[in-house]
């Protein structure tokens, strides 16, 4: 399949691209991160309606169609629902370089959140990761207002 | 309620790894010609044409642009859809809306996927930059940590997950289109395959596919004058859940969304035992642990008996309900195209020109899409219009 029928090689068109973009984070994620890169705290909103805690935080609660805006704090411990270790080199969209191999990644329901967020989990082997599993979020030093200042969660003993 | 509206033709590309020999508007052209010929239709007669494809895969915008021409959508009523996994499902809906609404009599729909143009993993990591582009990792990662729950969940195997495998690659070998034939794979080779993300094995994936297919609706008047035995849509749901992972509680498990959709579509049509009335499914099933959890979504078994199901072999060819003849998407997978795929598929079954792959007797037919974290389409087809 890689040559035409005169038997020379298809012709391919390579593009290399260096794109930029800069997208507003918006009110919710900015305190977010204003948060968390100041103070160190991880904040949820709670739906007036549902009462669920939403982390990353929500401008409108999908099922109830209604703002929100009662800030409370989340974590910085939680329970891990989901797990896997990833042995892929899969692009790191924040880069778009791959990210080095092996490491765990989880969803992790932070004490007092309703909804669970994936994040990378300090401890990679599957034999040490189980569902209920309870773990801490470990900050960055020097934050920058983004979900990287999030480094990782790593095990506790309970 | 909308008019009566069969499917009269289809058409399919062989899919594959890599179709360096044509671009991907002669890929859709290629589709739409076969759904023609099948239909024993000119494009002439084509009166709308609705284009699905999962944007940016390729690493080109504006598909209904470059490809249109290709689905033959030159100075045609044209729509381009585009919702990620359900792209073909959803695509195929919207053509059935169109004939249904009474505004158009003859539409064509053509899913196409040229993965091998592009970068899958950087398709899938141009999600939501605030959050997920960070931590989440594609498609395989985000299914690996919903297996863990699921396993927790319901106790499913790895032995019972690779059998899908085996199940799915060995029916390809019947499909002259479809991508992965492994008319020898074992369970054995299935679970010693790398393992990409714990617990999921590189042949428990879906494969990279190119590939795309067409279908061809008509008005109840035309379907009946074209075609000797049309296929006959008596239901069509689409449900889309929250856009975080997190949100979802379980989801393989729950899975809200298709249970709904099939909620909703199942009373449309009046079915009450699903394993008993459906003679065939096409299922879009992105990996093996994905298909045992629909077959508990879409009510072929209680919860937690997915796995009997296939330890059983009630979803194999010549099972009480066979699942995926086609090989499905764990076998070919042309994103924008998997879903127009299963649909095709369903109505090639109640055609009758389904060749090695064809169940005998086939008068209901189900097909349904996945995409995203949790969207879901859910489409019927039987023999009889009503
Ligand atoms: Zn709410």
């Amino acid at each position: 399949m890689n040559r035409n029928r005169e038997g020379e090689e298809l012709l391919r068109v390579p593009i290399h691209m260096k794109l930029q973009y800069r997208f507003p984070a918006g009110a919710h994620y900015e305190r977010f991160f204003r948060e968390l890169k100041k103070n160190g705290k991880i904040m949820g909103v709670r739906c007036p309606e549902c009462e669920r805690v939403l982390v990353p935080p929500r401008p409108v609660c999908g099922e109830c169609f209604t703002r929100t805006d009662e800030w409370v704090e989340v974590g910085p411990k939680g329970t891990v629902v989901a797990h896997t270790s990833i042995y892929f080199p899969f692009i790191d969209g924040s880069t778009g370089k791959p990210r080095p191999i092996p490491y765990g990644a989880g969803l992790i329901q932070l004490d007092g959140a309703y909804s669970a967020i994936n994040h990378i989990l300090e401890e990679g082997d599957p034999d040490k990761l189980h569902v209920g599993m309870r773990v801490e979020a470990v900050l960055k030093e020097e934050r920058e207002g983004n979900i990287g200042d999030i480094l990782y969660f790593k095990t506790v003993e309970e | 309620m909308g008019k009566k509206v069969a499917i009269i033709g289809t058409g399919q590309t062989n899919h594959c790894s890599s179709r360096e020999d044509l671009n991907e508007m002669e890929l859709v052209y290629e589709a739409a010609s076969a759904a023609l010929r099948d239909a024993e239709m000119t494009i002439a007669e084509i009166d709308a044409v609705v284009l699905a494809n999962m944007e940016l895969f390729e690493g080109r915008a504006l598909h209904d642009m470059w490809c249109g021409e290709g689905g033959g959508a030159f100075m045609k009523h044209s729509f381009k859809i585009s919702t990620g996994g359900t792209s073909g499902t959803s695509g195929a809906i919207s053509g059935y809306y169109h004939a249904a609404s009474g505004l158009f009599d003859r539409v064509m729909v053509v899913g196409f996927e040229k993965h091998s143009d592009g970068n899958t993993s950087a398709g899938m990591a141009l999600t939501d930059p605030f959050w997920d582009r960070h931590v989440a990792a594609a498609a395989i990662g985000n299914f690996a940590l919903s297996v863990s729950e699921y396993m927790a969940d319901r106790g499913v195997t790895q032995e019972q997950s690779a059998k899908v495998a085996v199940k799915a690659r060995r029916n390809a070998c019947n499909n002259p289109h479809a991508h992965l034939q492994m008319p020898d794979l074992t369970v054995k080779e299935v679970l010693e395959s790398p393992v990409l993300a714990y617990p999921v094995h590189r042949l428990e994936m879906c494969p990279q596919s190119d590939g795309a297919c067409a279908i061809i609706f008509a008005s109840e008047e035309i379907a009946k004058k074209r075609c000797p035995r049309p296929a006959w849509v008596r239901a069509a749901v689409t449900r889309h859940d929250h856009i975080y992972l997190g949100e979802v509680k379980n989801r393989l498990a729950t899975m809200r969304s298709l249970r709904e959709a099939a909620r909703v579509a199942y009373e449309t049509v009046g079915i009450r035992e699903p394993l008993k009335e459906f003679d065939v499914a096409e299922i879009y099933d992105p990996l093996t642990y994905a298909e045992i959890a629909w077959y508990e979504a879409l009510g072929f078994c209680k919860d937690g008996e997915g796995g009997r199901l296939i330890d059983d072999g009630i979803t194999q060819m010549d099972g009480e309900l066979p699942v995926n003849p086609s090989g499905g998407v764990i076998s070919t997978n042309p994103v924008g195209a998997s879903g127009t795929i299963r649909v095709a598929e369903a109505a090639l079954q109640i055609h009758g020109r389904g060749g090695k792959r064809q169940i005998p007797d086939v008068n209901l037919a189900l097909a349904t899409g996945y995409g995203v974290y949790c969207w879901s389409d859910v489409v019927i087809l039987s023999s009889r219009p009503d």
